[in-house]
């Protein structure tokens, strides 16, 4: 992102495939409720061995949550509140509505790539859009 | 083939029945273009909703969702949209 700074951005829609990502996608929303949503959401993947095969995370991802100074019992009540459910649900139609059927899924604009990409590939997937919409010279 | 014949004997108006008499040339090319227009229209049909499988939905794609967490600059020349899934 930092390469291509001014040039880019990245909306991240968390994608929900299964439970227990459910409970994880809304405790990093919730996270962000108390302004640490990126923060819980890298140690979501750098944790995720210790909490992926878990059918109720919440309170493993409570600790982890305490690691990043969150008021736990916020986000916990956050999460069971079902808050975030609507939240969720509406992200999972506009997956369906762009055929997402796997993730990861990206949108360079309009263009599609399914599956885990190499960074290589993705800065060439970006650098030949940024050609595409801005070529040289304008 | 008797069988198939009368099948179709059996199937055919009393009018088109008698006097039983091979389709004239004429009909012949009028089926054909009814066929032919319905077949296009068939892969027109075909091949448009296999366009719009394919292409990836512009229009829902422009702009950025609300309630969304981004990195870098709103309004920038290349949006990327990524769907993952935690797990």
């Amino acid at each position: 992102m930092q390469r291509f700074e001014g040039q880019v951005q990245l909306v991240l829609y968390p994608f929900a495939l299964n439970p227990t990502s459910e409970v994880a996608t809304q405790a990093a929303w919730c996270a962000g409720e108390q302004g640490k949503f990126w923060e819980f959401h890298h140690m979501l993947y750098r944790r995720q061995e210790l909490w992926n095969r878990l059918a109720a995370p919440l309170e493993r991802l409570s600790d982890f949550a305490k690691d990043l100074n969150l008021d736990t019992a916020a986000l916990k009540s956050c999460v069971d509140s079902g808050r975030m459910q609507e939240r969720m649900q509406a992200d999972k139609v506009y997956g369906q509505q762009l055929q997402v059927s796997s993730t990861p899924t990206m949108f360079i604009n309009d263009y599609r790539t399914v599956g885990t990409q190499s960074e290589g590939e993705l800065v060439r997937l970006i650098r030949q859009e940024l050609n595409r919409v801005q070529p040289q010279g304008q | 083939m008797a069988k198939k014949s009368k099948a179709r004997a059996q199937k055919l108006s009393p009018r088109q029945q008698s006097p039983q008499k091979p389709l004239s040339p004429r009909r012949w090319r009028l089926k054909l273009v009814i066929g032919g227009a319905v077949l296009a229209v068939a892969l027109g049909v075909g091949g448009l909703v296999r366009f719009l499988q394919q292409r990836d939905l512009a229009p829902h794609l422009q702009g950025t969702g609300d309630k969304h967490y981004t990195l870098g600059t709103a309004g920038a020349a290349v949006v990327i949209k990524e769907f993952s899934d935690y797990t």
